[in-house]
């Protein structure tokens, strides 16, 4: 039998190949190859995301050795996607940080800690109440970016309607507003709620907590190792709430998500529900929508929590990632917004930049946003230190305060539930 | 040229070529099975968050879950409920379309319609049934509203959370239930119902007495699998309702979904699934024994 001619043919290809290869090596890297990837994560959607994009573009441009990508997850499967992507050693090099997750992720060593300069940075450029959020352990961890804090937020007309021309400024006051503005059916169901609650967690937690800090109260104590759950102050408030339920003045079904359709009098909410009432009440936003002080008292305290942007303690590229993250946060020149700014301000959020806010007048005082940015500025909305298994912590402050509307138990009783649920949670991760 | 061969003539014997031959399978088992179910195994015995390594914690998360979780052995409870309800409803249901469909001109027809749920996306299933099931406006309750009902608030109220989430499941997997049955009712030998009605016997009789005893390989066959997959099962539950509200739907394999990837408790969440998987097996040998008889043993 003839030897195959396959086989010559295929060394000689072979030895081509490697020549090549190794000629090709020896005239130095070529431009792609020297090139730095730089993955961002967030929770933003494309859209959102579109004049941060734009900037990453930019930023390429000037920085030809610099390519970036965006590694978007929404944000309920934020946590465990980058968690998930880091198992598999393919870690982002930025994360857009939820506070409440800093200590957990600090704790574990998966945030970098930022050079001086960034430090310093944000030391000089944020309002102080929100690089709190950011801290952990007395470090900071990042820079911030969006803000959040929670206000009450009520139907201009419901409340006209119902005899009132202003918002209430206690809870009592609140729950005799929302009786009269509530409405059912003949058949004695809920179609107009008083007041409303959300269905996460964060819904039930993040109005309590502002409740709590207008009585005085944080939710931990200052250890760390316990909260305020089973105080007088916590247990009234969660009472006082089930009180409506019990009125039938709000009910479990009717949420914050459904305010634009006039069936919700007033909520505690967020200031990045504006982009969801505005989709919802179109031309009718101004005119329906009004926000008020947290009904707590002429000492009314809310709650902010804020994102940050950190970088990842194994990323090969943590000096080019920090300088990234400075630069989307820093205005191009005075008096203009930073890429981040430019991008909160386009999806009605909230930023702590001073420069920022300096820029952008015309929307932080627009009637909705105002109060929020008052609060901030004032000193009103309080972030609390973070601890360690947070989420795990609302669900479970979640679940009690749940089974105290619905009447299934004692508030008393429920939180203190929780409260020793919290500190077996607190021991454990110590 | 000598034959191709890559394995040696002296290995294939008559003894080592079965084995050689399940090698891609027993590999695949080995590697998408046994490994797993080893790692996790040992994973219950730590205490890991998949951020830094695992730590040897013995049976630490075990006894935190039979003595001080507050939620684990209410979703065991919530489990055999699930349980219960899908298969003590579904069951019986699927048997009897599929007794009724296997009289009906347009059998092909009905089969595919109620087929359609099973090829559904579960997502899109629980954003439909959500419409249907949401209170005030929900179609059911607007429905009963006409004719003077108050209904309740399907998914929000805890005593009709897990009403609602076992009818939507049982609406989703009914053809595939009713689909096995018509293939177990079809392979019945018809003269042996002809000769029974010769002898005078009622339909009814007939069917307890003939049709129900030939089709228990099916029976055993549908009730096994219909509770392996009702405890394992949390999809629909997570698009419904979250396990909620106030954890009135929490089964256990959702508790362990949320213990492992959002509270980042992988070892005790290997834990609380080696318990339900103790739990399968043990209900799938008591069913194999109380149906064993005209059941695997008829095959």
């Amino acid at each position: 039998m003839s030897p195959n001619p396959v086989g010559p043919l295929l060394k000689a290809t072979f030895r081509l190949l490697s020549t090549s290869a190794l000629a090709v090596a020896c005239l130095g890297e070529p431009a792609w190859a020297q090139q730095k990837t730089i993955t961002v994560a967030t929770h933003y959607t494309d859209e959102q995301m579109r004049p941060l994009t734009a900037c990453f573009r930019r930023y390429e441009a000037e920085n030809p050795n610099i390519k970036i990508v965006h590694q978007q997850a929404t944000f309920r499967d934020f946590l465990q996607t980058i968690l998930t992507s880091r198992i598999g050693g393919r870690s982002p090099d930025i994360y857009n940080v939820y506070s409440i997750w800093g200590v957990q992720l600090v704790s574990n060593g998966v945030l970098a800690e930022p050079p001086a300069d960034i430090v310093d940075f944000v030391r000089r450029e944020y309002e102080a109440r929100t690089v709190d959020a950011a801290t952990v352990d007395g470090k900071i961890w990042g820079v911030p970016a969006e803000v959040s804090t929670y206000l009450l937020v009520y139907n201009k007309n419901l409340l006209r309607e119902a005899g009132y021309s202003a918002p209430p400024r206690t809870w009592d006051e609140l729950a005799a507003i929302a009786a009269k503005i509530s409405k059912a059916d003949a058949q004695g169901k809920l179609t107009v709620a008083g007041y409303a609650f959300g269905p996460t967690p964060a819904n039930a937690v993040h109005p309590f907590r502002t409740l709590l800090f207008s009585r005085g109260r944080s939710l931990f104590t200052d250890d760390l190792r316990s909260t305020n759950l089973a105080t007088p102050e916590a247990v009234e408030i969660v009472s006082k709430q089930a009180e409506i339920f019990r009125k039938n003045v709000t009910n479990s079904s009717i949420q914050v998500r459904d305010f634009p359709s006039g069936s919700v009098g007033m909520m505690i909410t967020a200031n990045w529900f504006k982009d969801t009432l505005r989709q919802g009440l179109g031309d009718k936003f101004e005119s329906t929508v009004g926000v008020a002080p947290i009904p707590g008292g002429d000492d009314w305290r809310t709650y902010q929590y804020s994102f940050y942007y950190g970088v990842d303690a194994r990323s090969p590229s943590k000096p080019e990632a920090w300088r990234l993250v400075r630069w989307l946060n820093t205005p191009s020149e005075p008096g203009k917004r930073s890429c981040v700014g430019d991008m909160l301000m386009t999806m009605g959020g909230l930023t702590a930049n001073k420069a920022d806010i300096a820029a952008s007048q015309a929307e932080v005082n627009a009637p909705f946003t105002r109060p929020y940015m008052e609060a901030i500025s004032s000193g009103r909305a309080i972030s609390e230190k973070n601890v360690p298994q947070a989420s795990e912590i609302e669900v479970t402050i979640r679940g009690a305060i749940e089974e105290a509307w619905l009447g299934r138990q004692d508030p008393q009783k429920a939180l203190s539930a929780a409260n020793a649920q919290i500190e077996s949670i607190l021991k454990e991760a110590r | 040229m000598p034959p191709l061969s890559l394995i040696p003539a002296k290995m294939l014997t008559q003894r080592t070529a079965p084995y050689l031959f399940l090698v891609p399978v027993l590999l695949f088992g080995l590697v998408f099975f046994a490994l797993p179910l080893a790692a996790s195994l040992y994973l219950s015995f730590t205490s890991w968050n998949s951020l830094v390594s695992p730590r040897w914690i013995g049976l630490a998360n075990y006894e935190h879950l039979f003595t001080r979780d507050p939620l684990f052995l209410k979703t065991l409870l919530n489990t055999l409920v699930f349980t219960v309800g899908v298969v003590g409803i579904g069951v019986p249901a699927s048997l009897l379309l599929a007794g009724v469909f296997s009289r009906s001109r347009y059998q092909a027809l009905w089969r595919s319609i109620y087929s359609l749920p099973m090829v559904t996306n579960v997502v899109a299933v629980g954003f439909i049934w959500w419409f249907v099931l949401a209170d005030p406006w929900g179609v059911l309750n607007r429905l009963l509203a006409l004719i003077g009902i108050a209904g309740p608030a399907w998914l929000n109220d805890p005593s009709t959370a897990m009403i609602a989430v076992v009818m939507v499941f049982v609406w989703m997997h009914l053809g595939q239930n009713m689909l096995l049955f018509s293939a177990g009712l079809g392979a019945i030998d018809e003269s042996l119902h002809e000769a029974a009605r010769i002898d005078g016997a009622s339909e009814t009789r007939i069917f307890w007495s003939i049709t129900l005893p030939l089709l228990r390989p099916t029976i055993l066959f549908v009730l096994i699998t219909s509770v392996i997959t009702a405890i394992s099962y949390f999809a629909l539950i997570l698009v419904l309702t979250e396990g909620g509200p106030v954890n009135s739907t929490n089964v256990t394999a959702l508790y362990i979904y949320g213990m492992a990837f959002t509270d980042l408790r992988l070892g005790r969440a290997s834990a609380a699934a080696y318990v339900l998987l103790v739990v399968i097996f043990l209900v799938s040998l008591l069913q194999l024994r109380v149906l064993r008889r005209g059941g695997v043993e008829a095959y």
